[in-house]
């Protein structure tokens, strides 16, 4: 049968394709993609959008984590100066409610107690890069300011509000207690039973500074349960930190699996490829340049 | 009784028959090389008897002609396989070009969408930070950013493939011009009972390379070739070819017109349905799907962000400039504000809550209008694009392999094969050697003949 005595077109499309096949090999071993662009694989590329999407929001979400721990450590840290302030106010409440103290001492000790009230204002007033951490959402102004006319002896600017913030897909975080309801509550009330004390000291008997420094006692009993919630909220954010981590190595193996190159089956393929490449070169040369007129003189 | 005369004679017919011979082997070996050669072969036939007496001899050889060997069903379809290649091979060098725009998902519109919302949720931990604020406004100016670049990309391949459209249809009117030449030629000679085979050759290159760039039926009549395109319109009908027009569209793209008529979506195959195949179809597709996409994503956005207040308290006006007409809103995407205390992050006009930040989050969990996610409707836009470049790749591919396999069989039967050349050489050569012969021995006869003097 009569072929085509032209053999170059088939060599040179032999030659090319082999080269292809070497070039996408060595693609897939410098990269380490499988995938290099959505034509590669069209359905792993679209899902590779979602995974980076995923992977960049979980980076962020970790982000959120240590910005999150550090606001709130700062105001656990804060609150529990306050409990200490006012475990002290307490003793010298007791010490001002007994009968044997004199006047003079109780006003000496009103005036360290005034010291202690405003230790706690400015600890009520912490703030964070400009932001007051007990002020609710209203987080601009300091929360409380100093005003004698108040039953309490301060003023509340803040509000009730609190603000939440993802930590995880579907996980969300209240990252703020309103300083209204951490220092004035309507049973546990610090302020107010500090300026209670105060006064009861300056001018009340003995029996009103034993019931305001009880009122203190309930305050402390108050805040000390309110606090449980930054350090059950800063565990949750390290839980939640572990769990980002596994997920950023979960990710990661799944875009492995979407585009990574399988090293092993690509050196393999380099290989072949590159055997295809010399064989067909070593056919050519020995096809080629031969015909009947080597054989004739 | 015949005399030495006639041995002369037919020695020196067959002298001229293989010198014949040997010169369309020749031919053969010269252009062993020439793209779309066709091989020759000499048509040997025995002359006409010669009565001498009561005997009739053999009157010898003649070369009454040469032939060219081809295949016209196997030329049609190097035409079609032709076609074919070039339309897939050119959507292919666009579609490479098209999806390096959507190659990298943590870049482009993807990861620039992606760090948008990213920053909003930075925005979250700390509502009143300035440069948190300021990092939302960077990421939606990037997002933009990305989708002027995306939109940019394809409208330049997109004129570059439009700017091809009249050189194409400029070089389809050289060709057929050269076509119609040749075709009125090779009448003329099949006329007169000559072999066209060189200007056949010619022809057939000529109408391969035409199939490269647009689709042609070619049918055989007594004037030679007739070749149409779409729809019919005839380019070649014997010797007189028929010039395309182009004219610019209201899209200000080039239609092609043939005598008054828009040819341009009954173009099927070569280059030319290539090009407007992704000028007109596939680049338009992804356009409107960007385009959807910024436009429903910058109005929900929207609608969302004037449910906030600002760091002032004032109730949120639109973050990214409200888009109108579908069409161009990918293009003109944009920030609205510069001032980074106008992003409505509070959900109740404090300045320093963060509600309406994750309802602005939302907006990336929620379905469009369109029926999917923002980031999905990218998705599905680069699955889109990888698919086209997949298809047209495999298409691509098998196209060509049909193409060597045609060149193949046409080679098989039209290409010139030295061995063969080389063979029929010796052939020739040894029949040329034995021809001469005869003559040396007819030449000693006559020596003995006149040496005896008597006369022949």
């Amino acid at each position: 049968m009569r072929v085509n005595p032209d053999m170059s077109g088939d060599l040179v499309a032999e030659i090319w394709r082999t080269q292809e096949q070497q070039q996408t090999s060595l693609l897939e071993m410098s990269t380490g993609k499988r995938v290099n662009k959505p034509s590669d694989d069209p359905l792993a590329a679209a899902q590779m959008v979602a995974n980076s999407d995923h992977s960049a929001r979980t980076d962020q979400y970790l982000h959120n984590v240590d910005t999150l721990t550090g606001q709130l450590q700062t105001a656990d840290s804060a609150l529990s100066s306050v409990v200490s302030a006012i475990t002290r106010a307490i003793s010298l409440g007791v010490q001002g409610s007994t009968g044997t103290v004199s006047d003079a001492n109780r006003q000496q000790i009103a005036q360290d107690l005034a010291g202690i009230q405003s230790q706690i204002l400015s600890l009520a007033n912490t703030e964070v890069s400009g932001t007051f951490l007990f002020g609710g959402t209203e987080s601009t102004t300091p929360p409380f300011t100093l005003d004698s006319t108040s039953p309490t002896g301060v003023v509340y600017n803040g509000n009730d509000q609190t603000n939440t913030v993802q930590i995880a897909d579907g996980l969300n975080v209240k990252t703020n207690m309103p300083g209204s309801q951490l220092f004035q509550g309507p049973t546990a009330n610090v302020f107010g039973s500090l300026q209670q004390l105060i006064i009861a000291l300056q001018t009340g008997s003995t029996s009103d500074a034993e019931t305001a420094t009880n009122a203190l006692r309930d305050a402390f009993d108050g805040l000390t349960g309110q606090r449980i919630f930054y350090g059950n909220t800063v565990n949750q954010l390290n839980s939640t930190q572990t769990f980002l981590q596994q997920e950023k190595v979960s990710l990661s193996s799944q875009a492995t699996t979407l585009i990574g190159a399988d090293l092993t089956k690509s050196a393999t393929d380099l290989t072949r490829a590159q055997t295809a490449y010399s064989a067909t070169l070593a056919a050519a040369a020995k096809i080629l340049p031969t015909s009947l007129l080597d054989y004739l003189e | 009784m015949p005399g030495l005369n006639t041995s002369l004679n037919i020695s020196v017919q067959a002298l001229m028959a293989e010198q014949g011979a040997l010169n369309v082997t020749t031919n053969n070996i010269a252009n062993v090389s020439t793209p779309g050669y066709t091989r020759e072969v000499p048509i040997l036939s025995e002359a006409a008897t010669i009565q001498e007496g009561s005997v009739r001899f053999g009157g010898g050889v003649t070369m009454q002609q040469f032939q060219s060997v081809r295949d016209q069903l196997l030329q049609l379809r190097m035409y079609e396989e032709t076609q074919q290649q070039n339309n897939s091979q050119t959507q292919l060098n666009s579609l490479t070009q098209i999806e390096s725009l959507f190659s990298d998902p943590t870049q482009g519109i993807g990861g620039a969408m992606t760090a948008f919302f990213n920053s909003l949720s930075q925005l979250s931990t700390n509502p009143t930070d300035n440069s948190a604020r300021q990092q939302v406004l960077t990421t939606a100016n990037n997002l933009a950013i990305s989708f002027h670049q995306a939109v940019s990309g394809l409208g330049t391949i997109q004129s570059d493939l439009d700017q091809s459209v009249p050189q194409v249809v400029n070089q389809i009117n050289q060709l057929t011009k050269q076509i119609a030449t040749l075709n009125g030629q090779v009448a003329q000679m099949q006329g007169l009972g000559q072999e066209p085979g060189t200007v056949q050759d010619q022809r057939d290159q000529l109408i391969t390379q035409l199939s490269a760039l647009v689709n042609v039926s070619v049918t055989q009549s007594e004037h030679g070739l007739t070749l149409t395109t779409a729809n019919g319109v005839p380019l070649v009908v014997a010797n007189q070819s028929f010039d395309l027009q182009t004219s610019n569209n209201t899209n200000g793209f080039a239609d092609v017109v043939a005598q008054g008529q828009d040819i341009t979506t009954q173009i099927t195959g070569g280059k030319l349905a290539g090009v407007i195949n992704i000028r007109d179809q596939v680049i338009p597709d992804l356009l409107n799907r960007l385009d959807t996409l910024a436009n429903q994503f910058e109005t929900s956005f929207n609608t969302q962000h004037q449910a906030g207040f600002d760091l002032s308290g004032n109730a949120g006006g639109n973050f990214f400039t409200p888009p109108t007409a579908v069409a161009g809103s990918a293009a003109d995407f944009g920030v609205a504000i510069t001032d980074p205390s106008l992003i409505a992050a509070s959900s109740d006009g404090s300045a320093g809550s963060n509600g309406n930040v994750a309802q602005l989050i939302g907006v990336r969990d929620q379905d469009l209008p369109a029926g999917a996610k923002p980031l999905d409707m990218f998705s599905n836009l680069v699955l889109q694009v990888g698919t086209l470049g997949s298809n047209a790749k495999s298409d691509s591919d098998a196209a060509g392999m049909s193409l060597q396999q045609v060149s193949d069989q046409i080679g098989a039967v039209s290409g010139v094969s030295l061995d063969e050349e080389t063979t029929n050489m010796i052939r020739y050569q040894r029949a040329y050697q034995a021809a001469a012969r005869v003559i040396t021995t007819v030449n000693s006869m006559y020596d003995t003949l006149l040496s005896m003097g008597l006369g022949g």
